[in-house]
């Protein structure tokens, strides 16, 4: 009996390690928030005016991970853009998890 | 009055044509094993903190290396990368990535 629950002890801990780290966004959620990101990086050949003027960067594909990075960069002043810097500004961490995981996706939304 | 619209015409012109047309994308090729570590030689990282750049937007990948030359943008690692590039060796570099096939417009 006392092997049991040592034995359940242990599988309780290894599982626990083997959930990811942080809790993964829904591409599905991260759809539905695209609002203010799709008038810059959804149209194509889009160019910034300000500061200085360069095509947006294609977000379709690039990995989660990153864009998680970039969106936090801009939020804590680390990274800079005017625009960028006010929209990150106004995302919780759960809207940037969906969003960087609905762009990592192949998941492109609701049938039209 | 007909040249001075031909003037104002061929003007209009010029500045919709692309700001510039620099680089070389096989001397991109040949510069780019340094970046192929991290970034992959096919542009697209198997390691999921370093960005994708297949495919990326060409004016993007020339800004975003001028940007940590100059220092406005922070990283570490790419700092210490960019020091030894000329601007020739990022409009190559930029051209080339940009070329391959990876990341995609999404709305």
């Amino acid at each position: 009996m006392m092997k049991l629950t040592t034995m359940t002890l242990y599988v309780s801990v290894l599982m626990s390690l083997a959930v990811p780290v942080q809790a993964a966004g829904d591409p599905v959620v991260g759809r539905t928030k695209t609002s203010m990101c799709a008038g810059c990086h959804g149209i194509p050949g889009w160019r910034t005016a300000y500061p200085s003027v360069y095509s947006v960067p294609k977000l379709g594909g690039q990995h989660a991970e990153y864009i998680m990075a970039a969106l936090k960069g801009y939020q804590s002043g680390e990274r800079s853009h005017p625009s960028m810097d006010a929209i990150a500004g106004s995302l919780s961490e759960q809207d940037m998890e969906d969003l960087a995981a609905y762009y990592a996706s192949s998941y492109s939304g609701p049938a039209k | 009055m007909k040249k001075t619209l031909f003037v104002f015409a061929s003007l209009a012109l010029a500045f919709s044509l692309p700001i510039q047309a620099a680089g070389n994308a096989e001397a991109g090729k040949a510069k780019s094993t340094t970046c192929a570590a991290c970034h992959g030689a096919d542009g697209v990282s198997s390691v999921p903190s370093f960005p994708k750049l297949a495919g990326q937007n060409r004016d993007y990948l020339y800004h975003s290396l001028l940007a940590y030359k100059s220092g406005k943008r922070k990283n570490p690692i790419m700092a210490g990368q960019v020091q030894t590039l000329t601007d020739a060796d990022m409009q190559d570099l930029a051209l080339y990535f940009s070329k391959q096939k990876g990341l995609y417009l999404k709305y």
